[in-house]
């Protein structure tokens, strides 16, 4: 889901220097007695609303500076500040297979024994643990999460009489019952060849659940139609699914991009869309007055439903940073219930503390009761190792209609990538 | 380039120039200072930002570095991996089916343009220009143009080919054809120009006489237009294999490697896996390969095409 950039050197490079200046700027010249934080922030959409935490808390603690460092490319920035020990303060990242990676090689706090990360609800600190942490410590806290599920249009679904569709059978017959009433059941944009993934991650987070990748990575080379784990036998039933859902696609979904696909939905052009809550905000764009909600991909039993949700902004602190204590105090202000509240009110997204309320929006209000019962999962694509092109494979797999060599490509990519990986040997410093 | 500069000298009338350069060279033992200020800076600069990173990529393609963090030697595990993996095998055969294709395709079509362009046409200069612009257009805005042309509007107006009416770039298998037909329209520009001024050395009074004899005209492009431009040709088709083996930014604009990887070029294999995949060191071995690849191929090239110029 991240564009990878020619220039991302260059930015990187720049914004390294900008990020030095300000480093620099900071530890000089305050007054006595006064803290300064330096606050790493991934996401520039975000950074107005931080600014309006930061502001807050600054008033309630005056021994406190906090200065907010927004940065393009985030994953490559952290990684260049570990590298030369000037992990920031305080830290915000995406949850994603980058940050697990990072996690795990123990360079970021141990929230273990952090009173703030009772508040949070487990099923957010699980998708974490998956991702990755050191061994038996938790690393980082989950702030906001989006969620990925089916987009629909809750008007189109109430004039034709369907109710949410909570089998995989029932979607099905929901998708039939709008193809006879002539309305487009789903739109897809295979153009963006990433679109692809969204509905992957949904349906084959069932397949997953036992530990799928626990026994890919133990059996690693081996790994093959007769392994005890593979893609072949695991994911022939949810990508045939994928593929059968795409058979409801308009015309010419091979040609429309995203952006495409956000607007006819919000035109009212097709009842459903395969994409998660960040589409939300493009749709209302387009039409601010829609009613779109969101329902999990269902599978054969509705009690087995899960929503997949990724932690879309997780909180954590440099490992041995001389400003502990008043960095915990910052984050422990970030996760109190009005304060997240408002941030993820504002970003559309929904809070990992229990008990805070959601904004009104639909979309939101429709996935609140599977956050509130824990029964949510990770992105599976944060497993698979980025050197695959998952995102080609599975589009490649929509035009062609062919899953059995899809799946088998997959294997064969992860035993290749699990035969010349050698992990950098621990005792190096 | 001696080819080159000789095939120039070779219509021009030479003899007594030799013996005055001679005696130029001869009145001064050494050059004037100001000519190495004009070579040190370009060689240094050359060395620092490109020789030196070079030998570091080889360096790493020798570790299992990830692109940051900490990396151990892994010996020449990278490059034996190279060879058993399939992906690069496809990106292999994919390169030189594209760059094969491209060049014929861009020299025969840039060949009959430029012999367009240098006949006494209506509105010549004016044609000139047209077929310049494609040069001077980013690869990517024109990538992108090409892009809305096959995936909406030659759907629309060529809804009878089914390869076409149904996105010709989410076809796994001649999706290749459509990056193709990018590339040369693009590449084309630079070619007319090389070939023009190929065209412009030749002496007219060499066709007078040919058409006093009776050649037709079929016989006089083999006799006399070909031969003569034959350095041209050379160089031609050397930057156009070359330029076409590193294909990347029309890629990246129609199908950015897929459906699947089967529209995925080396250097995109490269950067993809290198950048966004996480293996740094492993795909760096497997710039290292095509360098020398891509050096072979030209050598070979310049050594068989220079053989056919001596014998024309």
């Amino acid at each position: 889901m991240r564009s990878i950039h020619p220039l991302r050197g260059a930015a990187t490079a720049i914004a390294v220097a900008a990020l030095a200046g300000t480093l620099g700027g900071c530890s000089a010249g305050s007054d006595p007695g006064v803290t300064t934080l330096n606050f790493f922030q991934f996401k520039g959409e975000a950074r107005e609303d931080f600014d309006a935490i930061i502001a807050k808390f600054e008033a309630e603690n005056p021994d406190i500076k906090v200065v907010q460092n927004q940065v393009a490319d985030a994953d490559t920035i952290i990684r260049t500040l570990l590298v030369k020990d000037k992990a920031p303060d305080v830290i915000t990242l995406n949850g994603n297979g980058n940050f697990g990676r990072l996690a795990q090689a123990g360079v970021f706090y141990d929230f273990s024994d952090e009173p703030v990360l009772d508040t949070i609800n487990p099923a957010v600190q699980d998708i974490l643990a998956d991702l990755g942490n050191k061994q038996g410590e938790v690393n980082s806290l989950g702030y906001v999460n989006n969620a990925n599920g089916i987009i629909y249009n809750a008007d189109i679904f109430a004039e034709q009489g369907i109710e949410v569709p909570e089998t995989w059978d029932e979607l099905i017959a929901a998708c039939e019952t709008l193809k006879a009433a002539g309305i487009q059941p789903i739109y897809a944009t295979l153009a963006d060849s990433w679109t692809s993934v969204p509905s992957f991650n949904g349906l084959g987070a069932y397949a997953v659940q036992d530990g799928f990748f626990d026994e890919m990575r133990a059996e690693g080379e081996d790994v093959g139609p007769d392994s005890e784990a593979s893609f072949a036998q695991d994911f022939a039933e949810p990508l045939d699914r994928e593929l059968q859902l795409y058979s409801y696609a308009q015309d010419g979904y091979r040609g429309a991009t995203y952006d495409d696909g956000n607007a006819a939905f919000a035109r009212g052009e097709a009842a459903m869309l395969l994409q998660g809550i960040w589409a939300v905000n493009g749709i209302k764009q387009v039409n601010p007055d829609i009613h779109a909600a969101i329902f999990p991909y269902p599978t054969d039993d509705e009690a087995d439903r899960l929503i997949v949700s990724g932690v879309d902004v997780t909180v954590t602190m440099g490992r041995n940073t001389p400003h502990r204590e008043e960095a915990l105090r910052f984050i422990e202000f970030m996760f109190r219930p009005d304060v997240i509240e408002e941030f993820a009110a504002s970003q559309n997204m929904i809070p990992s503390v229990e008990g805070a309320d959601l904004s009104d929006d639909l979309a939101l209000q429709s996935v609140k009761p599977f956050f509130d019962e824990g029964r949510i999962t990770g992105f599976l694509d944060h497993q698979i190792p980025p050197g695959i092109p998952l995102a080609e494979f599975v589009q490649e797999s929509i035009f062609t209609g062919d899953a059995d060599a899809t799946l088998a490509t997959l294997d064969n990519e992860w035993r290749k990538i699990a035969a010349r990986t050698i992990p950098v040997t621990e005792d190096r410093s | 380039m001696s080819t080159l500069t000789e095939a120039v000298r070779s219509s021009a009338s030479g003899g007594s120039r030799s013996r005055r350069a001679d005696r130029i060279r001869s009145s001064s033992p050494r050059a004037l200072s100001a000519y190495y200020w004009m070579i040190w800076p370009a060689v240094i600069a050359f060395a620092l930002f490109h020789t030196v990173p070079m030998l570091v990529g080889v360096f790493f393609s020798f570790t299992n570095y990830a692109g940051y963090g900490d990396w151990d030697f892994v010996g020449i595990s990278n490059y034996l991996n190279l060879f058993k993996d399939d992906r690069v095998w496809g990106a292999y055969g994919f390169s030189f089916l594209f760059a094969i294709v491209a060049t014929v395709l861009t020299n025969a079509i840039s060949l009959a343009i430029a012999m367009g362009l240098n006949a006494k046409i209506k509105a010549r200069n004016f044609f000139r220009g047209v077929y310049f612009v494609p040069y001077v257009l980013a690869m990517l805005v024109i990538g992108y143009v090409f892009q809305y042309l096959f995936t909406n509007s030659l759907p629309k107006l060529l809804p009878g080919i089914p390869l076409i009416a149904d996105n010709i770039l989410s076809n796994p298998d001649w999706a290749w054809l459509a990056i193709v037909t990018l590339a040369v329209w693009q590449g084309c520009a630079f070619t007319i120009i090389i070939y023009l001024s190929g065209l412009q050395t030749i002496p007219s009074e060499l066709y007078e006489a040919a058409s006093l004899d009776g050649a037709s005209t079929w016989r006089q492009f083999w006799a006399i237009t070909f031969p003569l431009i034959s350095a041209f040709f050379t160089i031609n088709v050397v930057l156009s294999l070359k330029g076409y083996l590193q294909v990347f930014d029309p890629i990246v604009a129609l199908t950015n490697g897929g459906p699947g990887t089967s529209t995925e070029s080396v250097t995109m294999l490269i950067f993809k896996g290198g950048y966004g995949g996480g293996e740094f060191a492993y795909q760096t071995a497997n710039a290292v390969v095509f360098f020398i690849v891509i050096t072979i191929v030209s050598l070979l090239q310049f050594r068989v095409l220079q053989r056919r110029e001596a014998d024309a």
